[in-house]
């Protein structure tokens, strides 16, 4: 009774806050400055049609490299918390039936889903600098269907060693990346180390092509290892 | 006249789907939510997307794709819900009469 | 077509999605529900942080034909809040499954799912 009662004045007050917030705001009428600076310059300076690709993996990279830390640091952690051992073998199984295979219709819907969706992933990513994409969102449409072939077979062991060697292998190709920049261009993951190419061709932007699919590898790997941990 | 139309086709897919809301609140168990969250949600859908194809013509072969990825992957991804909900023995509202899934699988027990 | 006030529009469905999440913790006992919760405020966040970077009658920052790359700093929306929420989402999906992952851990340590069950650190 009294929680209830003091559960219903914290939502009040926030909620008064928030509509003194949301009633007094008013548009932006133009762009602040940082933000004129960055759409002017990605496409001339890193021959890139999408802005925020270009400031995501450009000019703001190390914050990206945080996050693939941050990701990587997850996994590790989720590895620790679910994936013990010791814990599997005194598991109780279910109560009769373990596994329930699955029907016919998974099945074939995951036969016909499967390619395409490893090529709506694959199109994401290499288009990220182009028309909106980019690693982040490949990956994890990649890492949906890694689920979906779990769902449909579920005795598929999924190899952690090949996904776990495959991850690692693309962060440190990230951060060389980064340090080739270092070296050959202005600064760390300076994507101005390959030509610039034509503007909004395929193969254009210098190195942020190749930054993407790395960094959808990466998190396509990482998630799917994080949806596997979930299913012992 | 063709907006007209393409506004009316928005307006009913968006009737279906407040009705797939209010029937996912009101409905008694586990499996008469997915049975009502599934049909209305995908049928107004795609009549959400067939009416912005009235709006803009060019589109309408990737709208067409986009109708087609909704109906193969709804129904499927509700089968496997309704599936494994049976199979961890969720209870039934008490107005159910037959349980077809169970009878087969008695049958089939029996029989191997 | 009169000038609809889009920000307020979207700003208030945020905060509407943020007030709904902190009901739903506040007030269930099943752990799940909770995370469900977290993962609202979550939501209503991003889209908080996205309504802040809109411009008047602008649109998405990116140069293609209907966008010349002269005329994108006036008429384009402002790409730092989107490209900030890009991060935010990520780490949102972190933080849930780190959620999910002592989830199962307390589900197996005292075999029920409502919060009321841990008291051991209440005084």
């Amino acid at each position: 009774m009294i929680r209830r009662a003091f559960n219903t004045l914290v939502v009040a007050l926030f909620a008064l806050l928030f509509a003194t917030i949301a009633v007094t705001y008013t548009e932006q009428q133009t762009l602040p400055k940082l933000a004129a600076g960055y759409v002017k310059l990605v496409p001339q300076e890193l021959g890139a049609p999408n802005v925020i690709t270009g400031i995501l993996l450009t000019y703001r990279g190390f914050d990206t490299l945080g996050e693939v830390a941050v990701l990587f640091m997850v996994a590790a952690g989720l590895g620790l918390v679910l994936g013990d051992s010791t814990r599997r073998r005194d598991a109780v199984p279910a109560e009769s039936e373990a596994i329930v295979p699955s029907t016919e219709l998974v099945r074939n819907g995951a036969a016909i889903l499967f390619p395409l969706i490893s090529i709506f992933a694959a199109y994401i990513i290499m288009n990220g600098h182009l028309s909106a994409g980019g690693g982040f969102q490949g990956g994890a449409i990649i890492a949906s269907g890694v689920m979906l072939l779990l769902l449909a077979n579920p005795e598929y062991l999924v190899d952690h060693d090949f996904l776990g060697g495959t991850e690692s292998l693309a962060g440190v190709l990230y951060v060389l990346a980064g340090i080739a920049g270092l070296i050959f261009a202005g600064g760390f993951l300076d994507s101005r180390m390959l030509p610039l190419g034509q503007f909004g061709a395929f193969f254009s932007a210098g190195a942020i092509p190749i930054i993407s699919v790395l960094l959808g590898v990466k998190v396509g790997c990482e998630l799917s290892v994080i949806i596997d941990r979930f299913r012992g | 006249m063709t907006k007209l139309v393409g506004s009316f086709l928005v307006l009913l897919g968006a009737i279906f789907l407040f009705s797939a809301g209010l029937g996912m609140l009101r409905m008694p168990d586990a499996f008469t939510r997915i049975q009502a969250g599934t049909k209305a949600s995908t049928l107004g859908n795609m009549l959400v997307l067939i009416g912005v194809a009235f709006y803009h013509p060019d589109w309408s072969l990737k709208l067409l794709i986009v109708i087609y990825f909704v109906l193969l992957t709804n129904p499927i991804s509700s089968h496997a819900l309704g599936r494994a909900a049976h199979a961890i023995r969720i209870p039934m509202t008490r107005a159910t009469v037959t349980d077809a899934l169970r009878d087969a699988r008695e049958t089939d027990r029996s029989a191997s | 077509m009169t000038n609809l006030p889009i920000s307020n529009i979207v700003l208030a469905t945020g905060f509407i999605l943020v007030l709904i999440g902190l009901w739903g913790i506040l007030t269930h006992r099943n752990i799940l529900r909770i995370i469900i919760g977290f993962s609202l405020i979550d939501t209503g966040i991003h889209i908080v942080i996205v309504s802040i970077g809109y411009v008047t009658n602008g649109t998405a920052p990116i140069i293609d034909r209907a966008l010349g790359p002269s005329e994108a700093p006036s008429r384009a929306v402002d790409p730092i809040p989107s490209a900030l929420v890009v991060t935010a989402i990520v780490i949102g999906l972190a933080v849930t499954a780190v959620m999910l992952a002592y989830a199962i851990r307390l589900y197996e340590s005292k075999k029920t799912l409502s919060i009321d069950a841990f008291t051991e650190s209440k005084w």
